[in-house]
């Protein structure tokens, strides 16, 4: 057991530190719109030009292949400089990428996988219904076979990005007539095909980075389907074995990151008591618990990459990390609304105030998307303690 | 950066177990504290303890010891904590690195070879002299009346001997395990001390009291998730409902938290890491919130039987109150722990 770094990581972190510090962007990123897209793409097409497109992928697709310790420390230096963990290069490089590359025909892959690394296109994830959410198997956007073509009707939602995208990854219903995992298919579909209609959907912070997606007898090439008709639930799964657990590394860091400027906050703020904030017994005791369970998520998001070092299949650690995470990022956000007080009424005034109310609001999704935190406790009571379902 | 343990620290997690299911399981301890002898622990699987050089695991090799680490010594805690083991592990093991780096190695070595030191746990704080002698009204824990206390302060740890301290009567502890005495000191000089500045006894106490926490929470995950997956209500387990079942995943991910953090805070002190307090006061904190949750946890998920005297769930329920009240407070700790710089 070691905490410490190698030489060879540590020369390895500084040269990814000054390449950083010399490279990230400096201008605010915009908040939507194709300025949005352009701003992240930009920063995609910096980094691939730099040999960092991505660090996890392998060689062989122009990634960088890094050992799972050099990626964690790629993953803390990238956090440092403050660049969201999600935006809309988010699906192409962590999801639809590596599921192209498990299970995708060659010409799909030389055609696909080189755009989404050099910054060229957007993708989002067409999984969620109205009716088919935490039970996504029961999804019933219909996808009927017309010659050479697949021809989609139905209506996707929650669709991340959907309004900037190129390509989405859509999973679709070609048999209703077998068990439900088993007549779903996964296919690439062109965002500017005839048929589709994006309506964005305002969220809970003001923004809008996910929407409605409605399919009217969409034509999409069945040479786009990825791992065969009816396949789809097991490529949607595939992807699970490429999530090592380092690139979650960013929303770790960033969280401790946010506790500390959030105490710094509350020794600089005053309570309606005119006293500083932080003389509030109650709020002091939480924060210092907030560094503390930021400190143990950091050894367990440690303990969960050494163990993925020596294993193929990642470790429930993913589902452990993600539920502590939610749980431990919206009692964080709430302290910060605590520590503005009536302040955070006022929204528009000061600039970073809205930040904490943003965080605040946004943190409410933690326990949402990417599977909820309800789901979260079923897996592992079911997976990792043997519980019956 | 690497936690997973190594095969010598396999075997020490291997060897341990296998020595606290043979010669202190939970049956012996019931029938010793039954019978009134406390500490409940046999003097010959305490002696056999020493012989295998428990005492000296973590004491470096020129005081006689093994040499290991913190973390090999907390993977053995966490097998004592697990395993409800009785007497004064902990203080025995932090007495002898007081005597030997006080410089005091024949008493060191006596330590070492299994004689107890008993764990002062003061009254409030002013009760610890700055050197550490006791200078107020404390409680002891499992110790003998002709042997010696350790106290433990953020600045030093020291060894007094309880024939110093007066008013000492014995009374009911509510670890049924424990010995407990109340007594008031008299300022008599420590018999060694050693300067958290020499040496972080405090540091190393806060992980391995960590240590037998995360084994009493790993103790009540599998416990409460055995009895959700086995007894039938409704023609179901119990464990099928979300009431049941996602608290047991909750201490799944406390325990898991608590092993790791508690593994962070032994290679902080191992590797001198510049936030090393912070790290050992973290792994305390987090272990007592883990262990305290997993213990209420399934004292309910064991309905009825949870209450009783006879399932073993309430002498962990109270060997952690005691191990949550060793070296402090956790309002102190997170007091503590706010002032202290941002973690490296
Ligand atoms: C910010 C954000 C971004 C998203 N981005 C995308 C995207 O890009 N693409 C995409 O396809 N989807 C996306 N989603 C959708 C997300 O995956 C779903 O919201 C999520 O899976 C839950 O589905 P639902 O909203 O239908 O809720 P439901 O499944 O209806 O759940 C409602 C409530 O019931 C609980 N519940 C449901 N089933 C169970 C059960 N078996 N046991 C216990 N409780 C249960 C849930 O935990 C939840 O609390 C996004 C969501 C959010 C919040």
């Amino acid at each position: 057991m070691d905490l410490r770094f190698s030489p060879e990581d540590n020369a390895f972190r500084e040269e990814v530190r000054t390449w950083l510090a010399a490279n990230v962007p400096t201008d605010r990123r915009p908040k939507r719109g194709p300025e949005m897209r352009e701003y992240d793409l930009a920063w995609q097409r910096k980094l691939y030009d730099a040999g960092w497109g991505n660090v996890a992928w392998p060689i062989e697709y122009g990634g960088r292949d890094l050992p799972l310790i050099q990626q964690l420390v790629w993953f803390e230096e990238y956090a440092r400089t403050g660049m969201r963990p999600i935006d809309t290069r988010f699906v192409g490089l962590a999801h639809a990428g590596p599921t192209l590359m498990a299970r995708a025909t060659d010409e799909q892959k030389s055609f696909h996988l080189p755009k989404i690394l050099k910054g060229e296109v957007v993708w989002c994830q067409g999984f969620s219904e109205p009716e088919a959410g935490s039970d996504l198997a029961s999804l019933r956007t219909k996808a009927v076979v017309d010659g050479d073509q697949l021809v989609v009707t139905g209506q996707k939602i929650w669709t991340s990005f959907a309004d900037n995208a190129d390509y989405q990854e859509l999973l679709v219903r070609t048999n209703p007539d077998v068990p439900k995992h088993k007549g779903i298919t996964w296919v690439i579909c062109d965002m500017a095909l005839p048929g589709i209609e994006i309506r964005p959907i305002r969220t809970i912070e003001g923004g809008a980075d996910f929407s409605e997606v409605f399919y009217d007898e969409v034509r999409i090439p069945i040479e786009n389907v990825v791992g065969g008709i009816d396949n789809g639930w097991s490529v949607a799964m595939s992807t699970l074995a490429f999530e090592r657990g380092t690139a979650f590394t960013i929303s770790q860091v960033q969280l401790a990151a946010s506790v500390e400027e959030l105490i710094e906050l509350a020794r600089s703020r005053r309570s309606l008591n005119g006293r500083p904030v932080i003389e509030d017994d109650s709020l002091a005791q939480r924060l210092a618990r907030a560094r503390a369970d930021c400190a143990a998520l950091r050894a367990l998001t440690y303990l969960g990459i050494s163990k993925n070092v020596d294993s193929d299949q990642p470790g429930p650690e993913g589902s452990m990390m993600k539920l502590h995470y939610a749980d431990l990022a919206k009692r964080v956000y709430k302290l910060g609304i605590e520590i503005l007080g009536s302040r955070s009424l006022a929204i528009p005034h000061v600039e970073d105030d809205t930040e904490w109310i943003d965080k605040h609001l946004i943190a409410y999704s933690t326990s949402i998307g990417g599977g909820t935190s309800e789901i979260q406790r079923n897996i592992i009571g079911e997976r990792v303690l043997g519980l019956p379902r | 950066m690497n936690l997973l343990p190594t095969p010598e620290q396999i075997e020490i997690t291997d060897s341990s177990a296998a020595f606290v299911a043979d010669k202190v399981s939970i049956e012996r301890t019931r029938e010793l504290f039954e019978q009134g002898v406390l500490p409940a622990i046999a003097d010959a699987a305490w002696a056999a303890a020493a012989e295998l050089g428990w005492f000296a695991l973590g004491l470096p090799e020129e005081c006689n010891g093994v040499g290991c680490g913190l973390a090999d010594e907390a993977l053995l805690f966490r097998q004592i904590g697990r395993g409800l083991v009785p007497g004064p592990f902990l203080s025995t093991v932090l007495g002898a690195r007081t005597a030997a780096f006080g410089g005091e190695q024949d008493l060191a070595d006596e330590i070492v070879s299994g004689r107890r030191v008993g764990l002062v746990i003061p009254d409030s704080l002013d009760a610890i002299g700055a050197d550490g002698s006791i200078v107020g009204a404390v409680q002891l824990v499992d110790a003998d009346l002709d042997g010696m206390v350790l106290t433990v302060t953020a600045d030093v740890a020291a060894l007094v001997e309880v024939a110093s301290l007066v008013d000492v009567n014995e009374v009911p502890c509510l670890d049924h395990t424990a010995r407990l005495y109340r007594a008031t000191g008299t300022g008599a000089a420590p018999v060694a001390s050693v300067a958290a500045s020499e040496d972080p006894i405090e540091l190393r106490g806060h992980v391995l009291v960590a240590a037998m926490l995360t084994g009493i929470t790993e103790w009540a995950r599998d416990t409460g998730a055995e009895h959700a997956a086995n007894r039938i209500q409704f023609d179901k387990p119990i464990g099928v409902n979300q009431a049941i079942k996602h608290p047991c995943a909750d201490m799944a991910v406390q325990a898991q938290l608590s092993y790791s953090q508690m593994l962070f805070g032994a290679l902080a002190v191992d590797e001198g890491r510049p936030d090393v307090v912070f790290q050992a006061l973290t792994a305390h904190v987090t272990a007592v919130a883990a262990a305290d949750f997993a213990t209420a946890t399934t004292l309910q998920i064991m309905g009825g039987m949870g209450f009783t005297h006879e399932h073993d769930v309430h002498l962990y329920v109270k060997r952690m109150e005691l191990l949550s009240h060793t070296f402090g407070a956790p309002g102190l700790w997170l007091a503590r722990l706010l002032e202290l710089p941002e973690p490296s």
